[in-house]
């Protein structure tokens, strides 16, 4: 029967650094790997409103922004007023937003800044899709990292008739619309 | 005396069965519908608003010019019926069949074409004015022209060149020379002048059959007419999304012409159409093409009309010029009759 070695003061020292070795090297391949956010390609993305009641969260975290360099600041902004308004003013009737996410500013004449408040908007994308066929297509959807939390398979996206979801990096969690982002993916 | 527990003779059976009916079980879950769809308060319905060009027209596409060149944006003829297209870095010109006859080269992608009484072509670069001589060589360019300078259409007489800066949003008065004149559309109560409204960089201006100088005022979705010193003559305004007869969304028309009979032929962009106004009274007269001929939404890169009246209407998506003819001799003659 063998007898078991016993461990000296020198094979201590070469198995811990054997261990130090081998976490330092998991610790550096681990912050290379860089984490994954869901997150909707504005072009891709047809407006269907399945990201208000597909979501495991209530209300939604895809929320509408306003792209301000592309916006025109219109006093007819489609993306707020109902189409056919009387009166453009802040009047519920005239409203398009379900929730009153939007706010209307008065900037100076004839000009209005759209602000939408992300704690009433549920990301139904009518003024998203209003302002795409009526106005510049300043409103967009994008997911808003600090709300989701990043489900292993995000439901919205496997419900998305466009597929307009995929994984993007931490490093750039969010496809901000640029002025040629319909021109380069026109909308299906 | 305690029973002997029975033991089955094909355990793995057992658990093969006791798997399909868990499995069976989660795939039926898993089937259910899990999440709601969208009702109709989420959804925007634009299907009515579409229907309102569904309507006979006079007009039909009769072909198409498809340029080989990348970002087509503007569009000019001249009395020979040729046609000139710019893209990047390239001017190309058609002759009537849509054949090719030569290019000029530019440096940048051209805004806006306009040819001169004098025979020169002004081409419009965003933020300076390239001035190409009757023969095309490069004359001079303008530049400095305002602070925020976007030159989105350029229309000429013999003394003046008018250039709608929609950067600006001002249409700016320049001699052939350059040299800044004037300019109008700045709101001013004492004038009654409303101002010009663009919330977009499309901008249209154009002279009527009578030398009258029309300004699209976009954000209030008409016209204006302008005298040289920038006093305004006369306006009209038709926002509607709802009628035929009025222009739909926030900014439009985007582009206007005037065909050989004076009337002002219009287009605007979302849904994408192209109509026919008498340019004094702002009335409706008829449509050209309506919404179904394009992808909604779009916006049109260009519309003029030639000597023979036909009305070609750049395309974005399509990449191509498309023709637009009268056609229909029953409307014509109706026309007529009226």
């Amino acid at each position: 029967m063998s007898e078991r070695k016993k461990l000296d003061r020198r094979d201590f020292m070469r198995t811990a650094a054997a261990f130090s070795f081998t976490g330092a090297t998991w610790m550096a391949v681990g912050q290379k790997a860089e984490a994954k956010y869901w997150q909707l390609d504005p072009a891709k993305c047809t407006q269907c409103g399945r990201c208000t009641t597909h979501c495991v969260l209530n209300p939604s975290a895809v929320k509408c922004l306003n792209q301000f360099d592309i916006c025109g600041y219109c006093d007819l902004c489609f993306g707020y007023l109902q189409p056919g308004s009387r009166d453009l003013d802040t009047g519920a009737e005239n409203q398009l937003c379900p929730t009153a996410a939007i706010e209307r500013k008065f900037i100076e004449a004839p000009y209005y800044e759209y602000k939408i408040h992300e704690d009433k908007c549920i990301g139904c994308a009518k003024c998203v899709k209003a302002c795409l066929v009526f106005g510049n297509g300043s409103f967009y959807l994008q997911i808003r990292q600090d709300i989701c939390i990043n489900c292993n398979e995000c439901s919205i996206a496997k419900s998305c008739p466009s597929d307009c979801f995929s994984e993007v990096p931490e490093s750039d969690p969010y496809m901000y619309l640029t002025g040629d982002t319909y021109l380069a993916h026109p909308p299906a | 005396m305690k029973e002997p527990v029975r033991k089955t003779k094909h355990p793995y059976l057992v658990g093969v069965a006791i798997a399909c009916v868990v499995g069976g079980y989660f795939h039926l879950v898993s089937k259910e519908k899990k999440f709601p769809e969208p009702g109709p308060n989420l959804e925007y319905d634009i299907s009515e608003l579409l229907e309102i060009d569904e309507v006979e027209t006079a007009f039909e596409e009769t072909g198409q010019i498809v340029p080989d060149f990348d970002e087509a944006k503007a569009l000019e003829t001249d009395a020979d019926g040729n046609l000139y297209i710019s893209g990047k870095n390239t001017i190309a010109v058609f002759d009537r069949a849509g054949k090719e006859t030569s290019r000029i080269a530019v440096d940048g992608t051209p805004t806006c074409l306009e040819l001169a009484p004098n025979g020169q072509l002004l081409v419009g670069m965003g933020d300076h004015v390239l001035v190409l001589a009757p023969d095309r060589s490069p004359l001079a360019t303008w530049t400095d022209l305002s602070e925020r300078t976007h030159i989105s259409a350029i229309a000429a007489d013999e003394e003046n060149v008018y250039l709608a800066d929609g950067g600006s949003r001002i249409v700016l008065r320049v001699d052939y020379d350059g040299t800044v004149l004037g300019s109008f559309g700045k709101a001013d109560e004492a004038r009654d002048i409303p101002g010009l409204e663009a919330p977009s960089a499309h901008f249209d201006v154009a002279f009527d059959n009578d030398g009258q100088l029309w300004v699209v005022n976009p954000g209030r979705l008409g016209l204006e007419r302008y005298r040289d010193n920038g006093d305004i003559v006369t306006t009209w305004y038709r926002p509607d999304v709802t009628r035929l007869d009025s222009f739909s969304g926030c900014c439009n028309p985007m582009q206007i012409a005037f065909n050989s009979k004076g009337r002002l032929i219009t287009g605007e962009k979302g849904p994408v159409r192209i109509k026919i106004f008498e340019v004094t009274s702002g009335s409706f007269e008829e449509l050209v093409v309506g919404s179904s001929a394009f992808h909604v939404p779009q916006q049109i890169g260009d519309l003029v009309v030639d000597s023979s009246d036909r009305i070609l209407v750049l395309d974005p998506r399509k990449k191509a010029v498309r023709i637009f003819e009268q056609t229909r001799t029953d409307l014509a003659r109706k026309e007529a009759a009226e």
